[in-house]
């Protein structure tokens, strides 16, 4: 039983991963090995990645974007003291991923010292590469949005004195993000040309915390300052003589070169309370953040515009922005029997954002009046929640809920002409939950959910107004097998006078393990994900206002399927699949289909795209298999490939098939 | 106060006649005779803090200050029916209140209560593996986090296998990076409701805004529905078919069903402000509508985004 239960932890490891590596099986003995008043274990991964790609090779990065070369797959270094009273620390604990040139890398550490001291850090790195937004072949931005960069960010948390009444907090986060990107800019009025611009993200943020924790007569009082400071520069410049993106224009571009740092800083408080005893819980608390931003953008463009004639325009704009944001969260649950808890959740959230800047630009040397537009946003909002959960019997349970919100929105704006008048809107929300919970006998559990709400004047179209929600869950578990099957569907209707918005979700999943011995287990899952949307739209085309509406079909099919087998104790084999298709509404092609039905109006050309636009059907697959050899007790040899193949069926632009894989050695020593 | 409500039900099991006296503490040695697996790995575990520090009461540490007192099973030679905390054969709501003795005073446990997986009879015992936990960290029950997850929400898992996701499966995401699976506080975000078990930031920002910082703000000129509804008026979280995880493959259908001018929405009152008339919606130029508005999160220079 006990090996069984490592087995079932192991195909968790296995089923759901879907990268081919790193490896997960271990090497090296399972005990470590001791040294002075420490045990040790540790594992090294060592390999080489390498890919092959058929196709469009920025879908392939914006997707995957495993490349080649040598890696550090995996690490783990475990080091713990045997009777817990080490000199200098208890406990080590460091693991890495895909060190080595991986777009996706990261590391964990943990430093302790019982009783005194617990450092975390993590770290990880990805590297995003996102080519531009095609419009399934109605037309290509040529990548104007494509971005190369890195993101890395590493949270560091030292906390003193871990296991006492009174603790010491100290942290520090940076968030980075730096790499060429491809933007655009439209000019040189409303009716000219959109042109790419080069651009080099650089921003920046740190945050520092301090606080402690302070237990006394059963509650603990939690105290934290923080300090987020936030750069931002990504200087845009023309990358030479631009046409345009509509040849027709006589609009071009010659020069431009924008520059837009962006700097501020938001120190926040928070303040929490907290208690819980035998026959009652509470917990509070309180936030406080300000946030700070100085901006300035200084633009300067020559080309010309749609005339034909020489035009340049330089604009400047400074300013600030603050925002103001304060949070309180009162919980009390009290449970009057072991049968019953109910719980109570108070809280609201007022958040303020106010902005001013000066404005002014120069067209054709010609310098406009400067204009300070001034900007006003605050959001209230006010709810309260109360749950109940109440077991009269072992296998049967029934919880209820019902929660109520009051949101008030203002709105100022001011564009440089007299102060403007606030405009506010209020909505509120009711919401009720009922659920329940069998287990008729011990290896299978049931779950069933209802949840209903309804909102008054909800403040987008798509915002959602009357919505229920119903699902259900069940389970059966018996030793090393397991199946379970969920169903989930969603309704929201926000039908205001002629602004129709409804949406239907229905989620159905099915997976199942069986770990037929420690060597061996296969897992499958299957969901469907299916989304239909209906939106009325208003929309100007040929300088005429239309009205039309937008049905959005997406009909998603996932599979999974893993298996994992070991030979002669010493061969371990996994196989994998994942397969995500959606088949959209059925249509064979885009476009419009002869003879077909046009709604409202007789201009056939936005009708093709929103038509063109309901749906994306698409195939994403990837079969993967894994090889992994003991040579010793210390020693594997790894060797993994796995397959990915996109597929759209309505565009050619960004389908690919590629081939990674990758040959490893594992060692512990 | 809690262990004497254990102990007070290890005497109705003595008047029922399955212990011969009430159940008192043995030390954790004695568990290591017929548990060798479990104790010659334990200096490992977390929990091994209170038997290192060598002053805590017998009820505070080691094997009995969860399992509780073990003479009765000593004298039984073994049993789960006669470990007062059996962990395999304890309802939910008993293994909730035997972890939170010592695990409730921690914030990021504040709202467990009322979290989602509580009320679904989904308590600690089910992400947690005590001792035999293959994960670096927290003791849970698989080696990875996405794993631990996965194996319940089914379709989570399929959403992370679309084209377009957070890196999850590749390992620089974790799904304890937006959700907090003890239970969050109301969203500061929407009408407060859902998500329910969403984390915001410290600073009482959407999770988004942890990584995505170039998208807080604040800016003279707010797309006031980030900031009102939330990043997932417009994103799906978690993947999707279409790029930037958008909710629709192509960006006019997803400003549109907004912007359109209709009835009383909008903060303005007068409808979600809609497209300038010198738009051409039977141009495809105008139906990739970030390609002007290219600050659609936010801007300092222009009312409609354009830098």
């Amino acid at each position: 039983m006990r090996s069984l239960g490592a087995a079932l932890l192991f195909a968790g490891i296995a089923c759901a991963q879907p990268t081919v590596a790193p490896t997960s099986e271990p090497t090296g003995p399972a005990g470590g090995g001791n040294t002075a008043e420490y045990n040790v274990r540790q594992s090294f991964e060592l390999g080489y990645r390498w890919r092959s790609v058929d196709g469009d090779l920025g879908a392939y990065r914006g997707m995957v974007n495993f490349g080649n070369g040598i890696r550090l797959l995996g690490s783990s270094l475990s080091v713990n003291s045997l009777e817990g009273r080490g000199h200098w620390f208890d406990q080590i604990q460091l693991n890495t991923q895909g060190l080595g040139n991986d777009p996706y890398q990261n590391a964990l550490l943990r430093v302790e010292k019982n009783r005194l001291y617990r450092y975390d850090l993590t770290w990880r790195s990805t590297a995003y590469y996102n080519q531009g937004l095609y419009n399934q072949g109605l037309t290509n931005t040529f990548g104007r949005h494509s971005t190369d960069t890195v993101r890395s960010i590493q949270d560091h948390d030292l906390t003193f004195l871990p296991q006492s009444s009174f603790k010491v907090f100290l942290g520090f986060s940076r968030n980075t993000q730096r790499g060429p990107a491809l933007s655009s800019v439209q000019l040189f009025d409303s009716r000219g040309d959109e042109f790419p611009l080069f651009t080099d993200v650089r921003r920046q943020q740190h945050e520092y915390r301090a606080g402690f924790e302070l237990g006394m007569l059963g509650w603990r009082l939690n105290l934290l300052h923080g300090w987020v400071n936030f750069r931002e520069d990504v200087p845009a410049q023309l990358p030479g003589f631009s046409a345009g993106n509509n040849p027709a224009n006589p609009t071009t571009l010659t020069s431009l070169r924008r520059d837009d740092p962006y700097r501020g800083n938001s120190p926040y408080w928070r303040v929490a309370l907290f208690k819980e005893t035998r026959r009652w819980a509470f917990n509070g608390r309180f936030t406080y953040v300000s946030g700070r931003r100085a901006f300035v953008l200084d633009e300067t463009s020559a080309g010309t515009d749609r005339f034909g004639a020489n035009a340049t325009r330089q604009i400047v704009t400074r300013g600030n922005a603050q925002r103001p944001a304060a949070a309180a969260n009162v919980t009390f649950s009290v449970f009057p029997s072991a049968k019953v808890t109910v719980t109570n959740q108070s809280s609201l959230n007022s958040i303020r954002m106010v902005g001013n800047a000066t404005f002014t630009q120069i067209v054709n040397g010609l310098a406009g009046a400067p204009f300070v537009p001034f900007t006003y946003l605050g959001i209230r909002t006010v709810s309260n929640a109360t749950d109940v959960d109440y077991r009269p019997v072992s296998w049967f349970g029934l919880r209820s809920g019902y929660q109520y919100s009051s949101r008030r929105v203002v709105s100022i704006e001011d564009f440089g002409g007299a102060t403007g008048s606030p405009i506010e809107q209020n909505n509120g929300l009711h919401t009720g939950l009922l659920g329940v919970r069998f287990r008729p006998v011990r290896p299978l559990t049931i779950n069933l959910d209802a949840e209903i709400g309804r909102a008054d004047r909800p403040i987008y179209p798509v915002s959602q107004r009357n919505f229920q929600a119903l699902r259900g869950r069940i389970e059966y578990r018996r030793g090393g097998f397991r199946m379970a099957g969920y169903a989930r569907t969603d309704y929201s209707t926000n039908s205001v006078s002629l602004a129709n918005y409804a949406s239907r979700s229905r989620q159905y999943g099915a997976d199942g393990t069986w770990t037929i011995s420690s060597g061996f287990f296969i897992d499958a899952g299957y969901a469907k994900l299916h989304l239909d949307s209906l939106g009325a739209m208003n929309y100007f085309a040929f300088n005429q206002l239309s009205t039309g509406s937008s049905y959005y079909v997406s009909n998603l099919h996932t599979a999974t399927l893993a298996a994992r087998f070991t030979i002669q104790d010493r061969v371990d084999v996994s196989l994998g699949l994942s397969h995500v298709q959606d088949r959209g509404d059925g249509r064979a092609a885009a476009a419009v289909p002869p003879g077909q039905v046009v709604i409202q109006t007789a201009i056939i050309g936005p009708q093709s795209a929103f038509f063109a636009a309901q749906t994306f059907p698409l195939r994403f697959t990837s079969p993967q298999g894994r090889v992994s050899v003991r040579m010793s007790e210390n020693l594997r040899w790894n060797l993994g490939y796995q397959r990915y193949g996109y597929s759209e069926q309505f565009g050619i632009f960004q389908n690919f098939r590629a081939h990674t894989g990758y040959s490893s050695v594992s060692w512990s020593f | 106060m809690r262990w004497a409500g254990r102990l007070g039900g290890t005497l109705i099991l003595a008047s029922a006649g399955l212990v011969a006296q009430t159940p008192s503490f043995v030390g954790s040695n004695v568990c290591q005779t017929c548990h060798p697996a479990n104790s010659s790995t334990f200096f490992r575990n977390p929990h091994y803090k209170s038997v290192a520090a060598g002053n805590q009461n017998p009820e505070q540490a080691g094997c009995e200050s969860c399992h509780g007192p073990a003479s009765a099973h000593l004298t039984a030679r073994g049993g789960k029916q006669t470990i007062p905390n059996a962990f395999s054969l304890m309802p939910p709501a008993k293994i909730v209140d035997a972890c939170l003795t010592c695990h409730s005073q921690t914030i990021s446990r504040a709202n467990i209560r009322r979290s989602e997986h509580t009320l679904d009879d989904v308590v600690c015992t089910n992400c947690h593996s005590i001792h035999r936990s293959q994960a670096p960290k927290f003791l849970l029950a698989a080696a990875q986090q996405r794993d631990l997850c996965y194996g319940c929400h089914t379709t989570v898992r399929a959403q992370f296998s679309m084209p377009f996701k957070h890196r999850v499966n590749e390992g620089t995401v974790q799904c304890t990076d937006c959700h907090n699976p003890h239970g969050s506080f109301a969203a500061t975000w929407n009408m407060a409701g859902r998500p329910r078990m969403v984390d915001q930031t410290v600073g009482n920002e959407q999770p988004c805004l942890k990584c995505h910082t170039d998208k807080r703000g604040p800016f003279v000129y707010e797309h006031a529905a980030v900031r009102v509804e939330g990043c997932e008026s417009c994103h799906n979280s978690h993947g999707s078919t279409n790029a930037r995880l958008l909710k629709r493959p192509v960006t006019f259908t997803l400003c549109l069903e907004c912007h359109n001018g209709f009835g009383s929405l909008g903060r303005q009152a007068d409808g979600v402000r809609q497209q300038s008339s010198s738009h051409n919606m039977a141009d495809p130029r105008y139906q990739n509508c970030t390609t002007c508005h290219v600050r659609i999160h936010g801007s300092n220079s222009d009312s409609r985004f354009l830098r």
